[in-house]
């Protein structure tokens, strides 16, 4: 048995198992990156990282904060432009992209827009970024969603997924034949698409989490796939990976600000005199 | 201070001259390092009725959005700071109604930079738009913001998106000469296109470097200097977000910032301390190092990576050898003068 492990080590390491090796990888912030890096590290040592800003081929060297961070630029390989990138993956160069998911319905289409009116927003998200034309040429697409909501009916339709299912999406003739999200990964599970309805069913499902918990979260009949599993346990050396490259991942969001803060007060007691 | 050729200037005086109230003002900047000497700037002149274009909006877009001086808004993205509890300048804005946007997809926007950039009048864009609400749903640009026609070669029906030229762009590069041959790079995003695409520029940058520098590194160049109308040298012009080989961005100064951000309160407080309370990036850095200390500057500047050289060379500089002699011809230029003279071609 491997040595005990965090959620957020788990959700990396289930993410980065979606890279192959010799994959061309569109990555986002936060899970996506770590996992990208794990993948290149363990398992993918030749998959090209790529993320929109046109960093391409790169390694990053710590945790990055944004997609044009500075730690991904020292050493990449071709440093070009966001039009080029977007172009090379509606030419079909980009086998797998990451998205993070505000919204999502049971077909995989995202709102990453807006809660409430467009016109009149109860809550103003992101919006877009590079998310809609990724998910529409990617041949794959990872979703990852923490915090976010399933819903029968996207406020917003900000990126297409399997559209209304069936072959609607392929039959539009708008996108690459077969492509289209392959998995959700959210802190309960791991959700992927009936390759005829293409409607989403839980294909794994967490340790300590109940299937009436999963559920509770999805306002329609959620699907289960009758081989349901577990997701499996990291081993040593993953969890050992995450832990070098990404402590404050491993922690969480929670424990890793707390820890932050608590240095903080501890170095501005000590400057003035006070511990 | 303005130097012989009159485009080196300070941020004040830039901004005075090339940004007008009712402009449509570019960031050029994408996400990473963003021109924010110039964007407090516009702030604290208090430009007004600007229409304002950001690839990927930070820090910078609800600075601008947060000081007043923006009606409407063209962008892909725009930050959410502290998830579902917090907030932004750009939501407060929109939900008040004192702000329009119209959102695109990181292509879709700068499709639109890179037809304004080379003259066209639209760009061609990915069809898959047509199923989303970024296609449905348009708020000022109506009819214009996407165009479907027939592709004249295939018979198939393409989403265009119109040019856009923007009125000034601000943009902070690593370095630039006097001359406005702005050098940036890294993650290169759409930062040439959006400068290049406006009809006004103005570059800050970390350093102005001598031409020498640049004649030895052009393949660095994204703004040549003739399109270029001010040059301000302002270091640590893009803090609190980052420049490649200069310094980090300051997580310290972000976490401030994404605090006050949560609210309208805490955003005027913030801009009265930071952007109204500092006349300029000196008094900004100066107050910055007050409150906490220059060490956390020391902390974040970047160590030194440096590209390998790449020959430039080719075999020779001149067409004359170092006898003088032409190495086509093989004569010196004596000779040649002679039998011009004994051809009789030579006019008097």
């Amino acid at each position: 048995m491997s040595k005990p492990y965090t959620l957020n080590e788990l959700l990396t390491i289930t993410a980065a198992q979606e890279i192959h090796d010799y994959e061309n990888v569109i990555l986002g912030i936060g899970v996506p990156t770590t996992a990208g890096a794990m993948a290149k590290a363990l398992y993918a040592p030749h998959a090209i990282l790529m993320m929109e800003a046109g960093l391409i081929d790169f390694v990053p060297l710590i945790p990055l904060n944004h997609i044009a961070d500075a730690h991904a630029c020292r050493g990449m390989s071709y440093m070009t432009d966001l039009f080029s990138t977007f172009t090379m993956t509606y030419r079909g160069f980009v086998d797998v992209c990451f998205l993070g998911v505000g919204q999502v319905d049971k077909f995989g289409n995202l709102n990453t827009t807006v809660i409430g009116d467009y016109y009149k927003p109860t809550m103003r998200l992101p919006g877009s970024g590079g998310a809609s034309d990724f998910i529409a040429y990617s041949k794959r697409t990872v979703l990852t969603m923490r915090g976010g909501d399933f819903v029968n009916k996207l406020e917003y339709f900000t990126s297409p997924g399997y559209l209304e299912g069936g072959d609607s999406r392929d039959k539009s003739g708008l996108f690459p034949i077969g492509s289209g999200p392959s998995m959700l990964l959210t802190t309960k599970g791991v959700f992927r698409f009936d390759p005829v309805t293409k409607e989403m069913y839980l294909a794994q499902i967490h340790p300590k989490v109940t299937l009436e918990e999963v559920k509770k979260d999805i306002p329609w009949d959620l699907k289960v796939a009758p081989d349901l599993s577990v997701t499996p346990r990291p081993t040593d050396e993953e969890i050992d990976f995450i832990r070098q490259f990404n402590p404050a991942m491993a922690a969480g969001r929670q424990l890793a600000q707390d820890l932050t803060v608590a240095r903080a007060m501890k170095k501005a007691e000590a400057k003035n005199g006070i511990a | 201070m303005a130097a012989d050729n009159g485009k080196v200037m300070t941020a004040k005086e830039a901004v005075n001259k090339f940004v007008h109230d009712g402009d449509h003002l570019c960031i050029g900047n994408y996400t990473v390092g963003t021109c924010a000497e110039l964007v407090f700037e516009v702030v604290r002149q208090e430009k007004r009725g600007l229409t304002v274009y950001s690839q990927s909006g930070i820090l910078d877009v609800d600075v601008l959005v947060g000081g007043g001086c923006v009606n409407r808004l063209v962008s892909t993205y725009v930050i959410r700071v502290g998830g579902r509890n917090g907030g932004s300048a750009v939501e407060r804005a929109l939900k008040a109604g004192t702000l329009q946007m119209e959102d695109y997809s990181n292509f879709q926007y700068n499709a639109r930079m890179v037809a304004g950039m080379h003259g066209f009048t639209f760009m061609q864009v990915f069809e898959s738009v047509m199923v989303t609400d970024l296609f449905k749903k348009r708020t000022f640009l109506g009819e214009d913001k996407y165009r479907v026609i027939k592709c004249p070669y295939t018979g198939k029906s393409i989403v265009t998106v119109p040019a856009a030229n923007p009125d000034v762009c601000i943009v902070h590069v690593q370095r630039c000469d006097k001359h406005g041959n702005a050098q940036y790079w890294g993650a290169l995003g759409s930062v040439a296109a959006a400068a290049l695409a406006s009809k006004r520029i103005i570059v800050s940058c970390e350093e102005i470097v001598e031409h020498d520098i640049i004649r030895t590194s052009p393949n660095f160049t994204i703004i040549p200097a003739f399109r270029v109308d001010a040059v301000v040298e302002v270091p640590w012009g893009a803090h609190p977000t980052e420049v490649l080989g200069y310094y980090n961005s300051d997580r310290g100064m972000h976490a401030i910032f994404s605090s006050a951000d949560k609210t309208g309160d805490g955003m005027k407080a913030w801009l009265d301390e930071w952007v109204y309370g500092c006349p300029d990036r000196e008094a900004y850095i100066d107050h910055y190092i007050s409150r906490f200390g220059s060490k956390t500057l020391d902390e974040i500047r970047a160590r030194t990576f440096y590209t390998t050289p790449a020959n430039f060379g080719s075999a020779f500089t001149s067409v004359w050898d170092e006898n003088g002699r032409s190495r086509n011809m093989g004569v010196t230029m004596e000779e040649l003068e002679v039998i011009l003279q004994e051809q009789g071609v030579l006019y008097e």
